[in-house]
C-alpha cells in the first residue's frame, strides 16, 4: 500500500487528489439533490444526458456529465463545472437554460459544490454526444437574459452550509434537493411563485401534477407527523399504505445515490423545515389535459 | 370386448364434459369485464395492498414478525391478479392513475407485478421462519423496490385526499 502510494506521488504531483472521505460527501450531496436524475433518462446510463425537455422555449436534452474528457465534462477544471452547476454557464460562454435549476444551485456552499464535483469526477465515463437544443427564435438572445433578471428568484450562498436541525433543512430544501422546482407552482412568466413554496403545481415538470406539501392540513401536508414525512423520505412509504411513483419515487430512488441515502438527521431536519413555511390552500386536483 | 367399448365412450364422454366445464369456468371468471369494472377492481384491490403493507410495516416495528405471514401471503395472490385488471381498452384519465405506458410496454409492466410476487414470497419465507433481522431488511427497500418500481414509471401522482 505504502509503495504504491510512493510510486503513485510523482503522476498526482500537480493536483491533490480529493480524499475517499471528500468524494463520498460529494456522492452524500448529489444524493441530496435527488441524484440528478434529469441527466439519467430511464433505464439509460447515469448521468449521459439525452433526457428530453419540452417547454414555451423549445426543446432542449440534458448533458453529458460524465467524466468522458470529449463528449462530458472530464475536460472542464473544477472551477468550470462549479460555474455551470451554480450559474449556468458553459466553459465557451453559452448560457444553460434554467431547465437546470442554476438559480437553486446558486444557494448551495462552496465546499458542497467542490465535493460534488469531486464525485463526478470518480464516476464511469460515457461517450455520448450532447444533443443540439431547438430554441425559439432569439430566445438565448433577447428572452432569457431579461428573464433571468427580472423574474428568476435566486438563493444566494451561505459561506458555510447549515449542519443540523432547522437551518439545515432550509438549505436543503431550498438550494440542494430543490423540491420547489417540482412542488412551488408558476407564475405567468414560469418562475417559480415563492410567494406559494411548495404550494403545488397541477401541470409541473413533465406534465405531472405536483402535490401540495405545505402544512395545510386539508390540501398539503398538515396531517403527516415529522416521522412520517422523513420517512416518506427514506422509503417512499405514505402514513396510508400507498407507495411513491412518478418522479417522486425517481428522486428518492435517485441514481448512483437519491434522497433514500439521507441520513435521518438530514430527513428530520427537512421534515421539521416543512413544518414552519406558511401553510397555503391550493387543492392539487388531477393533472390538467 | 364390449367393456372396452363402453369404457372408451365413457372415457370420451367425460372428457368431453370435463372441457365444456373448463370452458364455461374460464369464461364465467373472465367476463369481458367492462373498463369501468376493471378500474374499479384494480383500484380496491390496490387499497387492499396498501391496507396490507401498512400492516407489515405496523408490525413489523412492533417486532411481531410471525404476524405478517398472512399480509404477504396476500401480496403473493394479489400480485398475480394486477396484469389482468388492466385489460385494453381500461386507459382513463379521469377515473384512473394509469398511465398509458401500461399498454405502450405491457412485458415491463407484468415484469413489475412478477417482481411484487418475488418480494411478496421472499418476505413470506423471511417471516415464516421468523427471521427478524432478514425480514427487517426485507421490508427496509420492499416499498420502493416492489411498489415504487411499478407506481414510477406507470401511474401519475394520486390526488390529494
Ligand atoms: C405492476 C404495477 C403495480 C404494482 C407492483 C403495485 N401497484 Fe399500486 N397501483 C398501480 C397502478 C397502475 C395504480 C393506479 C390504478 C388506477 O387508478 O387505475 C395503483 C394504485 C395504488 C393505490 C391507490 C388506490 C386507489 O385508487 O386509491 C395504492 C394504495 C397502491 N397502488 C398501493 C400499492 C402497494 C402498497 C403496492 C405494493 C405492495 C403496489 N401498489 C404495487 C400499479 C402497481
Ligand atoms: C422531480 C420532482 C420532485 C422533486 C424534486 C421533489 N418532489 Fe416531492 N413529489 C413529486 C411528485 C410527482 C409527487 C407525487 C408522488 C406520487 O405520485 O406518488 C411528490 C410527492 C411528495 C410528497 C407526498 C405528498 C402527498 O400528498 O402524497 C411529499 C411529502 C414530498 N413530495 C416532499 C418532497 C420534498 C421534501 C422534496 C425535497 C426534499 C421533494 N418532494 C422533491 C415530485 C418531486
Amino acid at each position: 500500500m505504502c509503495l504504491l502510494v510512493a510510486w503513485r506521488a510523482p503522476v498526482a504531483a500537480q493536483v491533490t487528489p480529493p480524499s475517499a472521505a471528500e468524494v463520498a460527501r460529494g456522492r452524500y450531496m448529489f444524493g441530496a439533490t435527488g441524484g440528478c436524475g434529469c441527466h439519467t433518462p430511464p433505464k439509460g446510463q447515469p448521468n449521459a444526458g439525452g433526457r428530453r425537455y419540452d417547454g414555451p422555449y423549445g426543446t432542449v436534452f440534458s448533458s453529458n456529465i460524465t467524466p468522458d474528457r470529449q463528449t462530458g465534462v472530464g475536460g472542464w477544471t473544477d472551477e468550470q463545472i462549479i460555474t455551470a452547476i451554480r450559474l449556468g454557464r458553459r466553459p465557451n460562454g453559452e448560457r444553460l437554460l434554467p431547465v437546470h435549476p442554476y438559480p437553486v444551485f446558486n444557494g448551495m456552499a462552496e465546499e458542497d459544490l467542490r465535493a460534488i464535483v469531486a464525485f463526478l469526477r470518480t464516476t464511469s465515463p460515457v461517450t455520448k454526444a450532447n444533443q443540439p437544443k431547438k430554441l425559439i427564435p432569439m430566445f438565448e438572445s433577447v428572452f432569457l437574459p431579461a428573464w433571468l433578471a427580472a423574474f428568476a428568484p435566486r438563493e444566494t450562498p451561505p459561506p458555510k452550509a447549515p449542519t443540523a436541525g432547522v437551518p439545515r433543512g432550509e438549505y436543503l430544501i431550498r438550494a440542494v434537493a430543490h423540491c420547489g422546482e417540482c412542488h412551488t407552482p408558476r407564475t405567468m412568466t414560469m418562475a417559480t411563485d415563492n410567494s406559494r413554496f411548495l404550494a403545488g403545481n397541477p401541470k409541473g415538470p413533465e406534465d405531472q401534477a405536483m402535490p401540495n406539501i405545505t402544512p395545510d392540513p386539508e390540501t398539503g401536508i398538515g396531517k403527516w407527523s415529522v416521522e412520517e414525512i422523513a420517512d416518506y423520505l427514506g422509503s417512499g412509504n405514505k402514513p396510508d399504505g400507498d407507495v411513491a411513483g412518478g418522479l417522486m419515487g425517481e428522486v428518492i430512488e435517485g441514481t448512483l445515490a437519491g434522497y433514500k441515502d439521507l441520513t435521518p438527521a438530514d430527513r428530520t431536519a427537512i421534515a421539521q423545515y416543512l413544518k414552519t413555511i406558511p401553510p397555503i390552500r391550493n387543492k392539487i386536483g388531477k393533472p390538467v389535459k | 370386448m364390449r367393456p372396452r367399448v363402453m369404457f372408451r365412450a365413457t372415457l370420451l364422454m367425460l372428457g368431453v364434459t370435463a372441457l365444456t366445464l373448463a370452458a364455461c369456468r374460464t369464461t364465467a371468471q373472465t367476463p369481458s369485464m367492462t373498463a369501468a369494472e376493471a378500474i374499479d377492481a384494480r383500484q380496491k384491490l390496490m387499497k387492499e395492498q396498501g391496507k396490507a403493507w401498512k400492516d407489515i410495516q405496523d408490525k413489523t416495528k412492533a417486532g411481531q414478525i410471525a404476524a405478517i405471514v398472512p399480509d404477504a401471503e396476500k401480496l403473493a395472490s394479489t400480485s398475480k391478479q394486477i396484469p389482468g385488471l388492466f385489460p385494453e381498452g381500461s386507459l382513463n384519465p379521469d377515473k384512473s392513475l394509469a398511465k398509458p405506458e401500461i399498454w405502450q410496454k405491457r412485458a415491463d409492466f407484468d415484469a413489475a407485478a412478477k417482481n411484487l410476487e418475488t418480494w411478496s414470497v421472499k418476505l413470506r419465507d423471511a417471516a415464516k421462519a421468523n427471521d427478524a433481522e432478514q425480514t427487517q431488511a426485507i421490508v427496509k427497500d420492499f416499498g420502493r423496490q416492489a411498489c415504487g418500481t411499478c407506481h414510477q414509471p406507470f401511474r401519475v401522482p394520486p390526488k390529494q385526499q
